[in-house]
């Protein structure tokens, strides 16, 4: 009898317990929702991406949180764009969020940011690098990491400024070929590049765009094997990126350089399918690994944290994509979010515009300046660029622009046959 | 002809040889137990995952791994027709509709859930073969000559076998091979498993050429679903035939058109092919 009155209080106290708390936490949550692609193809990346934000919102949370609360994410799940866009509309109008932040895939950022811009609510983007979405005049869009159309940009100046006089060859003669998969990242990163090459007077050999979710890339590797261009530019995911690798190997495709533009030829699972014969191979990204002496005293010890408690949290350091959400989390959390005082979006818009941090201020160097509304680029953060990297031994070694560069670029790519027996010989 | 007109021709061949060995235990099933198997590319992805954590764990070369792969796979087709597709065999279409996607559903978030979103791949020694100019790619072509071999083996299994001839009782008339006193439920269950264990061999051989991730199978059972309804439903060669059409007008509008076109060449041709012949290249109307 006196066991099952005591249970029965216990019972009644943990009803109790479970039923007041979630009101009471809540009051002190600061919520903000999290739109990513945690399912479905993109997953992988998705969550990289929201992985670097969650430890810039724990790196707050540890110091006490923002305004004396703590920072909790609110999850959608981006699995493709409709989905992103219902997702939105659920965060906003059922979890009732003032603040979206996303997205790391251009289309479903693109469908999702006009959903929170309709709602006047704010969406934050940190990842997805297609040029359209700030080119809607948007009020409510920010936008902190670089765009596609300068990485297109960046590998054609890259192969005029350096690979051209290293190759001896005369920008002019040099012959390039642009590979792209077809969603709205690649259209965007790769047509870019074919325009300012053809721009540039090189004689661009081919233009081949594909659908990601192909099994055969063969019919690109032959393409390319007929026309023989020097150097290979290349916007790839990593399912495709990884077939495109296996059968250009299978078909012996020689190039004197590849130059990757982001996504698959950055990440750790790419260079670790192919080991050794990774190296030489160039990408273009936001990059961490730039030369230190660009970064000022503040921001080195945010790195060094960032990479610890990254390295604690999910047992790796971290890689781009977990780097721009970091960024992306930080300057909101760090800059916005303190001086707009609370979630109101138009507070928030106001705090967005004033911010002004210069080079050096963020962990890849590129400082922080937001688009008025006026501006063809609304929203984008106009300081923001991407850095030229190159695998060597293994790792990702930055090597242009040249004042963000920590070693010289090895060139020419040697070919299969040298790689396999790890024969090299590289114009100095 | 050039050097790259038999160069498209080789690798239209090979991926013709892909595309047939993953339809095979599709147009099996589909042709006996008249079950659409949505969950077909996610019993590929489990094959893949396998014989990937078997190289993994125990160093067991993929193409070896098919001594467990097989057995493995058949003795789960069995379980799944037994818990999960003989309750509803006599259903309505729509209901076994339901069961196959949901098995799909749950069995892809499943292996998300246990092994996350990312890329498994092997690195075997199998390279390529060069041949005056011409590169044929060694997995490939086992994955080819796999497929050749697999479907005479299940022809002859089901010409000479009573097993077999029981099965073909069944895909033809149902009630007449239950008055004749064949036990269908066992057949079914038979059929199932080797239909399971055709994809589960595949899996295993396309480890060394793709890589395991737990959508992987929505990437090529669409492909095989094209590949079964043109070859005509429940003919092992029209699924090899099928298989080789598709992997050919791939390779030659890819190289010839555009790369990003291919795949709507071939759904032309399919819509094409259901137009003219609506029972498909071998199927009896």
């Amino acid at each position: 009898m006196r066991k099952s009155t005591i249970g029965l209080l216990v019972a009644s106290l943990l009803v109790f317990i479970l039923c007041a708390s979630p009101a009471v936490m809540a009051a002190e949550k600061v919520k903000i929702g999290a739109l990513f692609p945690f399912s479905g193809p993109l997953a992988l990346l998705g969550q990289e991406s929201f992985n670097g934000a969650t430890v810039a919102a724990d790196i707050i949370n540890e110091k006490g949180g923002l305004w004396g609360k703590q920072i909790e994410w609110v999850k959608g799940d981006g699995v493709d764009p409709k989905k992103a866009m219902t997702e939105c509309e659920r965060l906003i109008s059922v979890e009732g969020m003032k603040l979206i932040f996303g997205t790391y895939s251009s289309s479903r950022s693109y469908a999702a940011s006009g959903v929170a811009e309709r709602n006047k609510v704010i969406y934050w983007e940190q990842g997805a690098i297609a040029d359209p979405i700030t080119e809607r005049g948007f009020k409510y869009l920010f936008r902190t990491c670089p765009r596609a159309g300068q990485f297109g940009t960046m590998a054609v100046n890259f192969a005029k400024e350096v690979l051209a006089p290293t190759l001896k060859l005369d920008p002019k003669a040099m012959k390039v070929a642009v590979m792209f998969e077809d969603s709205l990242y690649g259209t965007t990163v790769g047509s870019n590049a074919a325009k300012h090459a053809m721009a540039m007077g090189m004689n661009v050999v081919a233009t081949d765009s594909y659908s990601h979710k192909t099994v055969d890339l063969s019919p690109v590797v032959m393409r390319f094997k007929a026309r023989k261009p020097d150097v290979i530019i290349a916007t790839s995911y990593l399912q495709d990126g990884l077939l495109f690798w296996r059968q250009a190997k299978e078909a012996n495709l020689n190039v004197k350089a590849f130059i990757g533009t982001g996504a698959c030829h950055g990440m750790p699972d790419w260079a670790k399918t192919f080991g050794e014969e990774a190296n030489y191979i160039f990408n273009i990204d936001p990059a961490i690994g730039i030369n230190p002496d660009v970064l000022n005293a503040k921001t080195k010890a945010i790195l060094k944290e960032f990479r610890e408690k990254f390295n604690k949290k999910f047992g790796h350091f971290p890689a781009t994509h977990a780097s721009l959400g970091f960024v992306g989390g930080s300057v909101l959390f760090e800059e916005v979010l303190p001086r707009a005082g609370s979630l109101d979006p138009e507070a928030i818009r106001k705090a967005a515009l004033q911010v002004d941090i210069p080079k050096g201020s963020t962990i890849f160097g590129f400082g922080v300046k937001f688009a008025p509304p006026a501006h063809p680029a609304a929203g984008q953060n106009l300081l923001a660029h991407p850095a030229l990297m190159q695998w060597q031994e293994k790792r990702m070694v930055v090597v242009y622009p040249v004042e963000f560069g920590m070693k010289k670029p090895l060139i020419p790519l040697p070919t299969w046959e040298q790689r396999g027996k790890g024969e090299t010989s590289f114009v100095k | 002809m050039s050097t790259a007109v038999l160069q498209l021709i080789i690798n239209g061949l090979l991926l013709g040889g892909i595309y047939a060995l993953i339809s095979i235990g599709l147009t099996l099933i589909f042709g006996v137990v008249e079950i659409i198997n949505f969950a077909h590319g996610e019993f590929l992805m489990l094959s893949m995952y396998a014989s990937y954590w078997l190289f993994q764990l125990y160093g067991v070369d993929p193409y070896v791994s098919l001594f467990v792969v097989i057995p493995a796979f058949f003795a789960i087709g069995w379980a799944v027709q037994r818990i999960i597709i003989q309750p509803i065999i006599h259903a309505p279409p729509l209901n076994q509709i339901f069961a196959t996607v949901g098995m799909s559903l749950v069995l892809q978030n499943a292996a998300l859930f246990f092994w996350k979103a990312d890329y498994r791949t092997v690195r075997t020694a199998y390279s390529t073969v060069s041949f005056s100019g011409l590169m044929i790619s060694t997995p490939r072509l086992v994955a080819f000559v796999f497929a050749l071999a697999i479907i005479a083996a299940l022809l002859i299994f089901l010409k000479r076998t009573y097993t077999g001839k029981a099965i073909r009782a069944l895909a033809q008339e149902k009630r007449a091979a239950m008055l004749m006193g064949i036990d269908i439920y066992r057949m079914y269950k038979i059929a199932f498993g080797i239909g399971i264990a055709c994809v589960g061999a595949a899996g295993a051989i396309l480890i060394p050429i793709y890589y395991a991730f737990p959508t992987v199978g929505a990437m090529f059972v669409l492909i095989a679903f094209v590949v079964v309804i043109l070859g005509g439903y429940n003919s092992l060669v029209g699924a090899l035939i099928g298989g080789l059409i598709i992997g050919m007008v791939e390779a030659f509008s890819g190289f010839f058109l555009s790369p990003h076109l291919k795949e709507a060449v071939y759904f032309v041709i399919f819509i094409l092919i259901l137009l003219l012949r609506p029972a498909g290249l071998f199927g009896r109307a």
